[in-house]
């Protein structure tokens, strides 16, 4: 699920960047170290805009200047029973991984409707139900989250697509 | 599913059973506590303080957690049960048996598998160890399912008749490398190679190497006749990729090779996902059986485990001297049957740059040393490894070493052509333009893949034939169980038919220090049924030579034989790669058993004077036979022999055979020949080839000069340069005389005896004795031989000798005879001098002419016969 969420962070600013426009520079780099990471249980999608940058101090030792700066941001953070749209970029016997934006997700062969099988002598090698579904590298899924798990900056989920309104999306 | 839980071994048994809180039926969770029990221990209780403690026995009532989710299915236990220690405890049937997890998660259920506690002995993690899928290590999988998975493949190979075979990239089916002369060479059409490089493929890499190499160019030469052979092959087997290049290295092969994914599909694993740096394993793509799995690769060293099922094919080097450009990360090669050195013998003689190669190489394999200490995923080591293969990729585009070949074959050309022209007329050629015939550097004439497709077919044909007389006779029995032949013993008794009935010797292929029964090629030579033989014997039929270092005494032995086919490594490779028992005609190595000595002694690396060689040629041998292991005792042996009684029989047997010089019979050459030199040991005259005779022949003018000057007051002007040689032996004398107290007093009598020798020696004219000290001068003139010299000062009797006792019987004898027959030597000595007189003044007479230079070869193998006497 997507939120706007006020975040606050300390932007540090080498000697050389000191002066008028320090400010944008700040916001700059904050823009580049924060979008697109992973971040505790979330991810930051976007900044918003920056609000509050506080007056530099120079750390004692560096001459850099800290700022304290607060910042808007679009985050993501999926929950388990999201459903969540991605681009399978990998098919095996055991089931399929899908990329969900900055997520990866794994479809197992047990979460999937019956009727979906292996077949491991197409090519490339895919899940189908022989019908309308075909999951093989490059295909759009939907599927339902149904484990999450985080590491220092990595995500990892467990979809399903055992459901109504799961499976291959129709382009 | 159901699964029995066990009471675990972290209770204080004996205990007993309280209370059962949960029935049979009833959902259990983890950690939720399912029945009490009671279990008596004792504790110390009392005044500690004052030491006045005594021990009480306790009941403590406990409770049982559930380690698993699920539905309790039946108790094993009753309320009031005593058990004395672990046991089976209770039937669950499990909500999520957790069997295929991915990234610490289970897949099925969705559930953390990283969470530890109290109430689990085991983590769940543990449940799916296993990962078989090509392109992803974060996906594990149970036993259980393994089994399953390979079962559903195994069927459906069975189905299609199939096989699976597991395919190497690099020199296998491809050759790989950076050198930027491949797409000069590409573009231009006047160039040699332009033919060979126009089929020459390229792609760059985004996540290449850093640096210099960063977005540089992969040239890919497919493998001549790939195309149809992995159409061919594709009916009968599934293709799979398994190279120790990068995840996206082998997609970008993968993709040239096979441009519509047909052939591989997504069946592609690299060094990446293989988890392991060094090895690659079957074991991990197919974790339960490898019945139907069949490897091609170049190199058998990387499947410690899987050498059953592997076809090991000649490496493919087409780009020459560049190798493997992902072996940075693999042990060096050992492979006696490189194509090099077959390439070489086939008088291939384009020096390849195999310095930096080798270079690279021993610091893989020392790496690898430190990473087998260590643990294989030391990320230390794997980046120093990187940066490793960073720079040989970088020396590659810096130095060119393609471009470098062929303008050294560009200049031989040249040079042969002008050779050519001058000889063939004398009349003022035109200074012709450059050859019009440039030779060119890739040659692409290789056949494997015909070869290995045969055998391919051929492996399958069998298998399914073996499978359905399986089939037949099972039928009877209504047994469904899966059960396939394996393949990888069809493979051994294939192969093990090719060189049925041979008996086959390898000499000078594996160093000594080898089992040569342990050694690669040997077991190779077993695995193909033929007969493998360490000694000679008049039923051999081929023995297998190294051509650049031939001349053993097996070989020697063998030549009389005339049944026996003496061949170059070159057919052995043949063999093996054709499964059959090639023609060797090709292969023979020339060996004519009565070639004259000297011609011998030329041949394997050093001149001979036909007018000495007869009563020095002994020395060669004995000095070839001592060196491997002494390193050198050239200069030593003559000290020993002139303190002992060696020196006698030494003499007698020259005497004798310069007496029937003329009639040098085939034997007896045999006997000329430099003894076998332990294989993989350098061969004496080795260090010889990169002397400077231009400079011993200067030193020896000098040194003439000087020494006719001296003529007169030889009785010890140090200052003379043969006088300070001279003064040089004396301390050695004196060194022996420290060593060997007890008979010193006669040495130095047998050393005052001699001198006068010496001198007379040093008044013959050049052709003969001062060609010998020029030997012995020259010999000093390799600093290798001079530091051996030393050592072998200070340690007369070393080791080696007593070794050698079969060959140099004489010595050890002597040694520890010493003082005994020293009376007895001195007489001897005397007839060693008259001897040695009548030889030089004959050779005076005989050879006062000969010019200078002509001895020196003899020198370095001979020079023991001189020092010796003097």
């Amino acid at each position: 699920m997507f939120f706007l969420h006020n975040l606050e962070r300390r932007v540090t600013l080498h000697p050389s960047y000191f002066g008028r426009n320090m400010h944008e520079l700040v916001t700059t780099k904050l823009v580049k170290d924060v979008e697109g990471t992973c971040v505790g249980d979330y991810y930051i999608i976007a900044i918003m805009d920056t609000f509050d940058v506080s007056e530099g101090r120079i750390l004692p030792g560096s001459g850099l200047a800290e700022f304290t700066v607060g910042y808007r941001a679009v985050v993501w953070r999926p929950f388990k029973g999201e459903v969540v749209d991605g681009i399978t970029y990998s098919v095996n016997q055991h089931g399929f991984f899908a990329q969900v934006g900055p997520l990866r997700l794994f479809v197992s062969a047990h979460l999937m409707p019956d009727e979906m099988q292996w077949d491991a002598n197409a090519t490339p090698p895919q899940f189908t139900n022989n019908a309308d579904m075909v999951i093989e590298p490059g295909t759009h899924i939907r599927a339902k989250v149904i484990g999450l798990r985080t590491e220092v900056g990595q995500m990892w989920a467990i979809g399903s697509i055992n459901g109504d309104f799961l499976g291959c999306l129709q382009a | 599913m159901s699964k029995t839980i066990g009471l675990g071994n972290r209770l204080r048994y004996p205990i007993t059973i309280v209370e059962l809180l949960k029935g049979p039926g009833e959902t259990i969770k983890k950690q939720e506590v399912l029945m009490r029990y009671s279990f008596k221990w004792m504790k110390e209780v009392g005044d500690t303080i004052r030491g006045n403690t005594w021990q009480e026995e306790q009941t403590t009532i406990a409770d049982w957690a559930s380690p698993t989710d699920g539905e309790l299915r039946k108790w094993h236990i009753k309320n009031g049960e005593l058990i004395m220690k672990d046991g089976p405890c209770f039937v669950v049937k499990e909500a999520c048996s957790h069997e295929i997890q991915f990234q610490g998660l289970c897949a099925m259920c969705g559930k953390d598998m990283t969470e530890v506690n109290w109430a689990a002995e085991a983590r769940d993690t543990d449940r799916a160890p296993i990962s078989m899928v090509h392109d992803q290590t974060n996906l594990t999988v149970s036993q259980f399912q393994a089994t399953r998975a390979e079962n559903d493949l195994q069927r459906r190979l069975l189905q299609q008749r199939k096989l699976s075979l597991v395919v190497d990239l690099d020199q296998t089916i491809i050759h790989a490398c950076i050198d930027p002369t491949v797409a000069e060479w590409q573009r231009d059409p006047s160039n040699p190679n332009h033919g060979s490089v126009k089929a020459v493929q390229r792609f760059q890499l985004d996540d290449g190497p850093r640096g210099v190499t960063q977005g540089c160019w992969y040239f890919i030469k497919m493998r001549p006749g790939l195309e149809q052979f992995l159409a061919h092959v594709s009916e009968l087997f599934e293709l799979h990729v398994y190279t120790m290049g990068t995840r996206a290295y082998a997609q970008a092969v993968a993709r040239i090779v096979d441009p519509e994914q047909k052939l591989f599909g997504n069946r592609v694993i690299s060094r990446d996902e293989n988890g392991n740096m060094y090895a690659k394993s079957l074991q991990r793509l197919f974790p339960v059986s490898t019945n139907m799995v069949l490897i091609i690769d170049d190199r058998a060293d990387v499947w410690p485990r899987n050498k059953p099922n592997l076809i090991k094919v000649s490496p493919y080097d087409f780009f020459r001297g560049i190798g493997d450009i992902n072996s940075s990360f693999l042990p060096k090669r050992q492979d006696a049957l490189a194509p090099d050195a077959a390439a070489v013998t086939n008088g291939d003689s384009n020096p390849r740059p195999r310095a930096g190669r080798t270079v690279e190489a021993s610091k893989a394999s020392a790496a690898e040393t430190l990473a087998s200490a260590g643990d294989e995923a030391d990320p230390e080591l794997t980046q120093r490894q990187l940066e490793e293969q960073e720079r040989t990729l970088e020396k590659q585009i810096k130095d060119r070493p393609l471009q470098l070949l062929q303008e050294k074959l560009d200049k031989e050309d040249e040079e042969a052509e002008r050779a050519s022209t001058q000889s063939e007329d004398n009349q003022e050629a035109p200074r012709s333009s450059p050859p019009l015939v440039r030779h060119q550097v890739l040659v692409d004439d290789d056949r494997e893949l015909e070869f290995l497709e045969q055998h391919l077919t051929l492996l399958h044909k069998t298998y399914y034939e073996e499978y359905d007389r399986q089939r037949a006779s099972e039928r009877g029995n209504g047994d469904v169980e899966l059960v396939t032949p394996d393949v990888g013993q069809l493979l051994d008794s294939l192969k093990s038919r090719a060189l049925r009935g041979l008996r086959i010797l390898l000499t000078g292929l594996v160093p000594t220090n080898v089992d040569i029964f342990q050694s690669e090629i040997g077991q190779r030579v077993l695995a193909f049924g033929a007969d493998l033989r360490t000694d000679v014997s008049r039923d051999l039929t081929h023995v297998v030579v190294n051509s650049q270092r031939p001349w053993t005494k097996k070989l020697k032995r063998a030549a009389r034989y005339p049944n026996i086919k003496i061949v170059n490594q070159g057919w052995l490779a043949a063999c093996f790669s054709q499964w059959d028992v090639v023609d060797e005609t090709p292969y023979l190595f020339h060996v004519h058993p009565d070639i004259p000595a000297a011609e011998r002694l030329l041949a394997s690396g050093g001149g001979a004077d036909t007018e000495t060689d007869a009563s020095e040629a002994d020395d060669t041998d004995g000095n070839a036979e001592v060196r491997p292991r002494g390193r050198i005792l050239r200069l030593k042996r003559p000290k020993l022999k002139l303190v002992s009684a060696s020196g006698e029989t030494r003499t007698l047997d020259d005497g004798e055979e310069s007496d029937d010089e003329d009639e040098a019979e085939a034997a007896d050459a045999d006997d000329l020949l430099p003894d076998e030199f332990e294989d993989g040991q350098l061969s004496p005259i080795d260090t010889l080839k990169t002397f400077n005779w231009g400079s011993a022949d200067e030193e020896l003018d000098e040194f003439l000069a000087g020494a006719s000057d001296d003529d007169d007051d030889d009785d010890g002007d140090e200052q003379d340069e043969d006088d300070a040689n001279e003064t040089r032996k004396d301390e050695d004398f004196k060194d022996e005389d420290a060593s060997e107290t007890t008979d010193s007093e006669e040495n130095r009598r047998a050393k005052r005896r001699t001198t006068p020798t010496r001198k007379r020696k040093r008044k013959l004219d050049e052709s003969g004795a001062s060609g010998k000290l020029r030997r012995a001068k020259s010999a000093r003139g390799t600093s290798s031989l001079r530091n051996q010299y030393d050592i072998s000062d200070s340690s007369l009797p070393t080791p080696a000798d007593e070794d050698d006792a079969s060959s140099q019987p004489k010595l050890p004898a002597s040694r520890a005879q010493g003082a005994a027959e020293d009376g007895g030597d001195d007489g001897l000595y005397y007839i060693d001098e008259a001897e040695l007189e009548a030889d030089f003044m004959a050779e005076f007479e005989a050879d006062g002419s000969v010019p200078q230079g002509e001895g020196l070869g003899v020198g370095k193998a001979a020079d023991g016969g001189d020092t010796d006497k003097g």
